[in-house]
C-alpha cells in the first residue's frame, strides 16, 4: 500500500507545482499517460484479486511508462512514430479495456 | 512463464494469435501472480525500510510524471496555434466588415444618384446628359451587352508550390489588355470592373483585382463585338500568350462569345490631390 501513499503524494505535488515540460518530450505525453493508466488498472486489478504488490505495481508502471516513451522514441527515429504509436495505444488499450471488465466483473459480480 | 508455456501449448490457436491470446486472456501482469506464488511458498516477509523509501520514491516520481503530463496534455493549445486562431477570426471578422461597408457604400451610391437625378431633371436636364455620358465612360455604371468570355484556371495538377504552373497577375493583365485592343467596352475580372483606376497585381500568391484577393478560375468578360472580338483577340500577343501557357504550362484557357454579359459599375475613383489642370467645365464645377 505504501506504493498507492507514493503515488498519491506524487500526483499531489505534480497538482501543486505544475512543473513545465520540456518541448522535446511533448510527443511522449500522450504515450506515457496510457500506459500509466494500463499500469493503474492492473494494479487496481491484482488488488481486488488479492495478489496487488507494491514492488510489482511500482516496477510494471515505471517500465510501462519508460518501454511506451522508448518505442515511440525508437519510431520517431525510424519514421514510424506515429505508426508505433498506434500499435502502443492499441496494445495498452486492450489491456486497460480487458482489466477494466474484470475491475467490473469483480464489483459488480456481473 | 511455466503457466503461460503450458497455456501455449495446450492453445488451439495459431501461433501467430498467441499475442492478441496473450493479450485478452491474460491482460494482469503476470508479475503479481509470480509475487503472489512466491508469497505464498515463503510466507509473508516485511519489506526492509532503504526499500520501502526507494520504493515510495519511485511511486511518487511516477505519479508526479503522469499528473503532469496529464496538465500538460489539459492546456490550451500552444501559442502559435493560438495566435493563428486570433488571426483568422480576425481576418473573418475584417473580412464581414469590409463586406458590410461596401454593401453600404453600394446603397449610399445609388441614393447619390437618385438624388443628382431629380435634382438635375428639373433644373438641368442637358447637365444630366452629360454626367450620364462622363460616368458612363468612367465606368461608373453597370453596363450590359454582348461579348466575350475569356476563361483561365491553375494547371489542373499544379502543387501548392507550383507556381510556375498558376495563373499569375501578368497572364491576367495581358489578357485585360488584348481584350481592350481587340475592341472591347467594358471588362470585370471575376466580377470585378475594371476601370482606369483599377490595378491587377499579385500579392504572395494571390491575384489582387482592386485590391480584392481572387481565386481560379479567373473569368474575364468583355463587353463588345461577339464575332468579330474572339478573331481580333486571337490577333493580339494576348492571344500568342495564352497559347504558350496551355502548350509550356498545362493551364487551360477558352474563349467564347456570349450573348449577354453583365458588368457591374466599378468602385467610384476617390480623387485626394488630383485636380484638374485646365479650366473647369460646366460638370465638375457642378460636382
Amino acid at each position: 500500500m505504501i506504493a498507492v501513499l507514493g503515488l498519491v503524494l506524487g500526483i499531489v505535488a505534480g497538482l501543486l507545482l505544475e512543473p513545465t515540460v520540456p518541448a522535446g518530450v511533448q510527443p511522449y505525453l500522450p504515450i506515457a499517460v496510457i500506459a500509466a493508466l494500463d499500469a493503474l488498472f492492473g494494479g487496481l486489478r491484482a488488488k481486488l484479486d488479492g495478489i496487488f504488490d507494491d514492488k510489482v505495481f511500482v516496477v510494471s508502471f515505471l517500465s510501462n511508462v519508460v518501454l511506451a516513451a522508448l518505442i515511440v522514441f525508437l519510431g520517431d527515429q525510424l519514421g514510424v512514430g506515429t505508426q508505433l504509436s498506434t500499435a502502443v495505444v492499441v496494445v495498452l488499450g486492450i489491456r486497460i479495456f480487458s482489466n477494466a471488465a474484470a475491475i467490473r466483473r469483480h464489483l459488480f459480480k456481473a | 512463464m511455466s503457466q503461460q508455456e503450458q497455456q501455449d501449448r495446450g492453445s488451439s490457436l495459431s501461433a501467430s494469435m498467441s499475442l492478441l491470446t496473450s493479450l485478452l486472456s491474460r491482460p494482469l501482469d503476470p508479475g503479481y501472480e509470480a509475487a503472489a506464488r512466491k508469497k505464498a511458498l515463503e510466507g509473508p516477509r516485511r519489506r526492509s525500510v532503504p526499500s520501502s523509501i526507494v520504493l515510495v520514491l519511485f511511486a511518487a516520481a511516477l505519479g508526479a510524471l503522469t499528473v503532469t503530463a496529464a496538465i500538460t496534455l489539459r492546456a490550451p493549445q500552444p501559442a502559435v496555434v493560438q495566435a493563428r486562431t486570433v488571426l483568422e477570426n480576425e481576418v473573418r471578422e475584417r473580412s464581414a466588415e469590409v463586406a458590410t461597408a461596401e454593401e453600404r457604400v453600394a446603397e449610399l451610391d445609388a441614393e447619390i444618384q437618385d438624388l443628382q437625378r431629380t435634382a438635375l431633371e428639373a433644373s438641368d436636364p442637358e447637365l444630366l446628359e452629360q454626367l450620364a455620358l462622363d460616368e458612363l465612360v468612367a465606368g461608373a455604371v453597370e453596363l450590359e451587352g454582348p461579348g466575350v468570355r475569356v476563361t483561365l484556371a491553375d494547371a489542373a495538377n499544379a502543387a501548392e508550390s507550383d507556381i510556375d504552373r498558376r495563373v499569375h497577375d501578368s497572364d491576367l493583365r495581358v489578357v485585360v489588355n488584348g481584350l481592350w485592343a481587340a475592341g472591347a467596352e467594358a471588362i470585370t475580372v471575376n466580377g470585378h470592373r475594371v476601370t482606369a483606376l483599377t490595378a491587377i497585381r499579385s500579392a504572395g500568391q494571390a491575384v489582387l483585382v482592386d485590391l480584392v484577393p481572387l481565386t481560379g478560375p479567373y473569368v474575364v468578360e468583355a463587353i463588345g463585338d461577339p464575332e468579330r472580338m474572339p478573331t481580333r483577340f486571337a490577333g493580339t500577343p494576348a492571344g500568342d500568350h495564352l497559347a504558350l501557357l496551355r502548350a509550356a504550362f498545362d493551364i487551360p484557357s477558352t474563349v467564347e462569345p456570349v450573348a449577354r454579359l453583365v458588368a457591374p459599375a466599378g468602385s467610384a475613383p476617390t480623387l485626394v490631390r488630383a485636380a484638374p489642370a485646365g479650366p473647369l467645365t460646366a460638370v465638375e464645377e457642378e460636382s
